[in-house]
């Protein structure tokens, strides 16, 4: 066996894990606080990548006239400037779905909440479309992945891109944590996800608290768009597959476990390297099968995943 | 069970009396293309009933059913052309090979429910287009394959273009209405009723005796039957199958028609169909009109059948939750998981 093969694929992986992780993350918030899986979770984070798109070099509509969007000039502005501006606007994005479409579905059935986060998916996507046309859009790298930016470890290349992005996931992390643990709102927070009963009892305005939730949740969620938009190319369905991943990612490591999904991230971005790597009947177009399959497994067999809380059913 | 008051069946009556008239005459006013276009559509509303089966009837959320469809269009192509098997045989083999599949997904909907049914499905259906273009054998890989069998009139027809056309026009009409026919009998059966007894409440269910594994595999093979069987007819139609036809926003589409026509209604699912092909009609007029900036792109936009009924799930949701069928029925249960 070809170790130093094994740990360039092992380095290559951690990549992707990263943006597994954080589109993970997204979920597991929104998760954790409403029992809510938000299947449209990819196409607003692709919406937040259209809009550092736009930071960075203009609206570029797919319409020959544009309408009215071609009058608007673009604002060059530098690329983690315009991550920032795009997380921002993601959070606004995802606040906004908070408060007008989900919570009027407080005590509607599960179907419902299903229907619209379909319903919204379908509409970004859409809108994305017919705004951006389905082509692929060139989007800078975060960080330098050029020829000979990488570190050579036991002749293994580990590029700076890497490092970069998982430094990044970490500072934001830690921000989380502190957020979570030493602030109010963090703390209404965590309350709200316990228990929502409870919260509203205790004077926890639990709707306000939800909707910064959904903005956190979108935020992580605009981040891996910005991160994978240059590896994949910017387009309207770039995320759907990414999103098969992070759920993935999420039900392995347990649904409600924000901790689940950042190992679940890194199980899932190896596995689907070095999988198909090494088990030749499956290549490249089957590398999604066996995390599928190991994701029905876990919901079978151990539906709170790796850290989640286990659920117990009256029988 | 949804009760109907008499005005609304009156309505009803109304519906069904103007469809009828309408396929009755579509043969002699329009070109095959138009034949062949209505006969598309015709066919959606076994997807669409399908879905309900499962979701409306069976309380499992699917929202992959265009890969049971996808999986009928293939193994009925792939029955005709490399087996030779005549057409009958070789779409009834394209619906067992896509209840079979079915069964294959209602096996875990066992023990997952809910939404984490519907997160599985969704990946299912994500998966589906990368998954076929592994292997062409059967889908014909990225660009897909044409199917040399033909599904042509008999000779006694006439061998016209048009006389061909309106022999598959009326067999599809003929095999949905079979389709809905035998799903309104199951579901008003014992089996059917079984199955509405798990969709509100499993342990009552047992306890009177009702096979919970039995009953939720078989629901979802019919319900895949369904499916595989609109997939079927496509190839029957346009002898071509191609992976491109069966995106992620493909089965969302069938599912939203389904939701919005109503779950749990047979008449429902036709009226999804309806309601999205007069959109369809109208989105095309809008979007052929002249207007300045953006309000020549939103009217493009309702062309856009994603779009459309993306936000007509969206809105339905908050106003008729339980979907067109559902207006100005008096019930206050809830349909659905």
């Amino acid at each position: 066996m070809d170790y130093v093969l094994l740990l360039q694929r092992i380095f290559d992986a951690l990549f992707n894990s990263a943006i597994y992780s954080s589109l993970a993350l997204a979920l597991v918030i929104i998760f954790r606080a409403t029992g809510l899986l938000n299947f449209a979770q990819g196409e607003m984070a692709t919406f937040s990548g259209y809009i550092a798109f736009v930071f960075l070099v203009g609206p570029q509509p797919r319409l020959k006239g544009g309408g009215l969007a071609g009058l608007i000039p673009g604002v060059p502005l530098s690329v983690p400037l315009a991550v920032m501006g795009a997380v921002v606007a993601g959070m606004a994005v995802g606040a906004a779905t908070e408060k007008v479409l989900i919570r009027p579905l407080r005590n509607a059935p599960e179907l419902s909440l299903v229907n619209v986060s379909i319903g919204l998916l379908l509409v970004i996507n859409s809108l994305m479309a017919q705004w951006w046309g389905t082509g692929p859009r060139v989007f800078p790298a975060l960080f330098p992945t050029g020829a000979g930016q990488n570190f050579d470890i036991f002749g293994a290349r580990l590029r700076y891109s890497t490092i970069g992005v998982w430094a990044l996931l970490f500072v934001v992390l830690i921000c989380l944590i502190f957020l979570l643990k030493r602030t109010r709102i963090g703390l209404a927070f965590r309350a709200v996800s316990i228990n929502q009963t409870n919260s509203e009892l205790v004077g926890i305005p639990v709707g306000r608290i939800l909707m910064y939730g959904w903005a956190l949740a979108a935020g992580f969620g605009a981040l891996a768009a910005c991160i994978s938009a240059n590896s994949v190319l910017l387009e309207p369905s770039m995320m759907l597959r990414v999103l098969v991943y992070a759920f993935a990612a999420a039900t392995l490591g347990g649904l409600d476990s924000p901790k689940g999904a950042l190992v679940g991230g890194v199980i899932v971005g190896l596995s689907q390297t070095l999988i198909p790597a090494y088990v030749p009947f499956i290549g490249f177009e089957l590398s999604v099968l066996p995390v599928l399959i190991a994701m029905t497994v876990v919901l079978l067999v151990r539906p709170a995943g790796l850290y989640g809380t286990k659920r117990i059913e009256r029988v | 069970m949804m009760r109907t008051s008499a005005r609304m069946r009156q309505l009803q009556g109304v519906g069904l009396v103007l469809i009828t008239t309408w396929l009755f005459c579509l043969p002699f006013v329009s070109t095959t293309t138009e034949l062949r276009q209505h006969t598309q559509i015709i066919i959606s509303v076994l997807a669409v009933l399908g879905v309900n089966i499962a979701t409306g009837y069976g309380g499992m959320i699917s929202l992959g059913h265009g890969v049971f469809v996808g999986v009928g269009a293939f193994a009925t192509g792939y029955f005709v052309d490399e087996m030779s098997l005549p057409w009958l045989l070789a779409i009834s083999m394209g619906i067992v090979t896509a209840s079979l599949s079915g069964a294959l997904v209602g096996i875990p909907a066992l023990r997952i429910k809910g939404i984490h049914l519907a997160l599985l499905t969704l990946c299912m259906a994500i998966v589906f287009q990368p998954l076929s273009k592994r292997f062409p054998a059967f889908t014909g890989g990225v660009s897909g394959k044409a199917i040399e069998a033909r599904f042509e009139a008999p000779i006694w027809l006439g061998d016209s273009r048009m006389a061909s056309a309106v022999y598959r026009y009326v067999f599809c009409i003929l095999v949905v209405l079979f389709a809905l026919g035998l799903t309104w009998n199951l579901v008003n059966s014992r089996a059917g009723r079984a199955m509405r007894a798990l969709r509100d409440n499993d342990t009552a269910a047992a306890i009177y005796g009702i096979n919970l594994v039995r009953t939720r595999v078989i629901t979802f093979s019919i319900s895949a039957g369904l499916a595989g069987l609109a997939g079927a007819l496509q190839v029957v139609l346009v002898p071509y199958v191609s992976q491109d036809n069966y995106s992620v926003q493909e089965s969302l589409v069938v599912y939203a028609t389904a939701v919005i026509g109503g779950l749990g209604s047979i008449w429902g699912s036709v009226l999804g169909v309806v309601a999205r092909t007069g959109f369809g009609a109208l989105g095309e007029r809008l979007s052929g009109v002249d207007g300045f900036g953006l309000v020549s792109e939103f009217f493009e936009l309702l062309d856009e059948q994603a779009f459309v009924f993306g936000v007509g799930l969206i809105a339905l949701t908050f106003v008729f939750p339980r979907g067109l069928a559902g207006i100005g029925t008096k019930n206050k249960q809830q349909t659905g998981s």
